[in-house]
């Protein structure tokens, strides 16, 4: 009897040491998963020292990363003077005209959406602009797009590009003076304290604006008051079939009568009196170049 | 560090303005029409056909010259060489000014007698002034020879009840514009 209950005794030391050891393996398997979890979400090995700073961020393919300064998307701070201070942009049309777009001082936002031609990451922005949801999601303020200096892009990719009643400025000044990191990359100036309060990138103009939204609120209001289009297409069209027939500015047959006769000293004065009369096809004929 | 922004300068074609707080300025020349327009060959020759920047503007035959446009307000994309689609956004306290070049045609003609750069006055401007009469805004038209290069001279306020202290605005500016020999 006592030769079984030793038996069974030994049984059960040998069954429970097994288990033990088991269990020991258990909880070591899991303490290196922990381990590794916990090396995976930023933590540190034991014995290396913390750093002083955040570990480094980290976007995807073709997204420009944020500047290394403490920006974000949106600043929420409410002192306003800590924001960067913002610049006016001026550099040069597709077409060669010489720009300057104000965003210090105004009584607007300035939504600067710096692209550029050769950038895989800023084709959903260009779609974006240019079916102006995009735009619009950004809060009314105003829209600009700026690329580098022709030097550094493609003018005519840019033609093929350009959105549609946004201006597209080329100033390299522009993204030094902004300190740009890269394209796509979008930096909403408050024009009334001329500082920058949101910027930052992301992979389509839509995604943007939901941070640019937490910086610019509803509070945006657009001065968009733009002329109905059919009017405008009216008028061109209405020049422009004059011209086609030969009637060019100034053709005595604009006129129903004979223009009153003027002194010479006020004869400029008077060219615009001219065609502001009833006649609906004078008003953009007053001069030579002012068909459009 | 950013630097603060400082007064922007706009200079090309003969052309050199320095702009005080809240005026922009645009300085281009349209290039060369390549087409005549008509209404069914819009979407050819650029839209509107009111975009300094697209070809197709104007006529064929035509011969471009310099532009400048300036305003105390967001001047738009499209705009006409008058100012057709930026004064339709003009407010109350808003100025805009065009300075057009003419073809050496017109050098030595009466009508760009003037020489220098002319100043307005309130009494000169008129509603009837305008290309095209808008509510409340005035205009002013006048044309003169700088630098052997004749040109027009058009500004239009944006309420002509202002037009005392607009027309000083519209001075202060005609002050910082320097025409060249083009």
């Amino acid at each position: 009897m006592s030769t079984l209950i030793v038996s069974l005794l030994v049984v059960v030391l040998v069954v429970l040491l097994i288990l033990s050891v088991l269990v020991v393996g258990l909880l070591r398997s899991y303490a290196t998963v922990l381990a590794r979890l916990h090396r995976l979400d930023g933590g540190l090995d034991e014995g290396v020292e913390a750093p002083s700073v955040a570990p480094p961020f980290r976007t995807a393919d073709g997204v420009a990363a944020p500047p290394t300064r403490n920006a974000s998307a949106a600043r929420s701070d409410a002192d306003q003077s800590t924001w960067p201070p913002a610049h006016n942009l001026v550099g040069q049309g597709l077409s060669g005209e010489i720009v300057s777009v104000r965003a210090v001082g105004v009584p607007h936002d300035t939504v600067i959406t710096f692209l550029s031609s050769g950038c895989t990451g800023c084709a959903t922005f260009w779609s974006d602009l240019a079916d102006g949801n995009g735009a619009t999601a950004l809060g009314g303020g105003r829209v600009v797009v700026v690329t580098k200096d022709p030097q550094e892009e493609s003018v005519g990719r840019l033609l093929e590009l350009r959105p549609a009643g946004v201006d597209l400025i080329m100033s390299s000044a522009a993204w030094s003076d902004y300190q740009v990191p890269g394209s796509p990359y979008v930096i909403v100036v408050d024009g009334r304290t001329g500082r920058v309060k949101g910027e930052g990138s992301g992979t389509s103009l839509r995604q943007v604006s939901g941070l640019m939204r937490q910086a610019t609120g509803d509070v945006l209001a657009s001065r968009a008051v733009s002329k109905p289009r059919a009017d405008t297409e009216r008028e061109v069209d209405v020049d422009r079939a004059l011209l086609a027939a030969g009637i060019g500015p100034g053709d005595p047959s604009l006129y129903a009568t004979e223009p009153p006769v003027v002194p010479a000293e006020m004869s400029a004065h008077r060219r615009l009196d001219l065609v502001a009369a009833s006649d609906p096809l004078r008003h953009s004929h007053s001069q030579p170049g002012a068909v459009r | 560090m950013r630097a603060a922004a400082a007064e922007p300068t706009i200079d090309g074609h003969g052309f050199t303005v320095t702009l005080p707080a809240e005026w922009e300025g645009r300085i281009y020349q349209r290039p060369t029409p390549t087409t005549t327009f008509s209404p069914k060959n819009r979407a050819a020759v650029g839209g509107t056909g009111i975009n300094p920047g697209r070809a197709g503007s104007g006529w064929l035959g035509e011969r471009t010259r310099p532009i400048l446009h300036l305003g105390n307000f967001p001047l738009p994309v499209d705009r006409g060489d008058y100012g057709s689609g930026a004064v339709e956004i003009m407010g109350p306290a808003d100025v805009f000014i065009a300075i057009l070049e003419f073809g050496p045609e017109s050098l030595g003609t009466a009508l760009y007698s003037i020489v220098g750069l002319p100043r307005v006055s309130p009494d000169r401007f008129n509603p009837n002034g305008l290309q095209r009469r808008l509510p409340g805004q005035s205009g002013f038209q006048a044309f003169f020879t700088e630098q052997s290069r004749p040109m027009c001279l058009y500004v239009v306020l944006g309420e002509h009840r202002n037009v005392v202290a607009l027309s000083a605005t519209a001075n202060m500016m005609l002050d910082r514009i320097q025409v060249g020999a083009g």
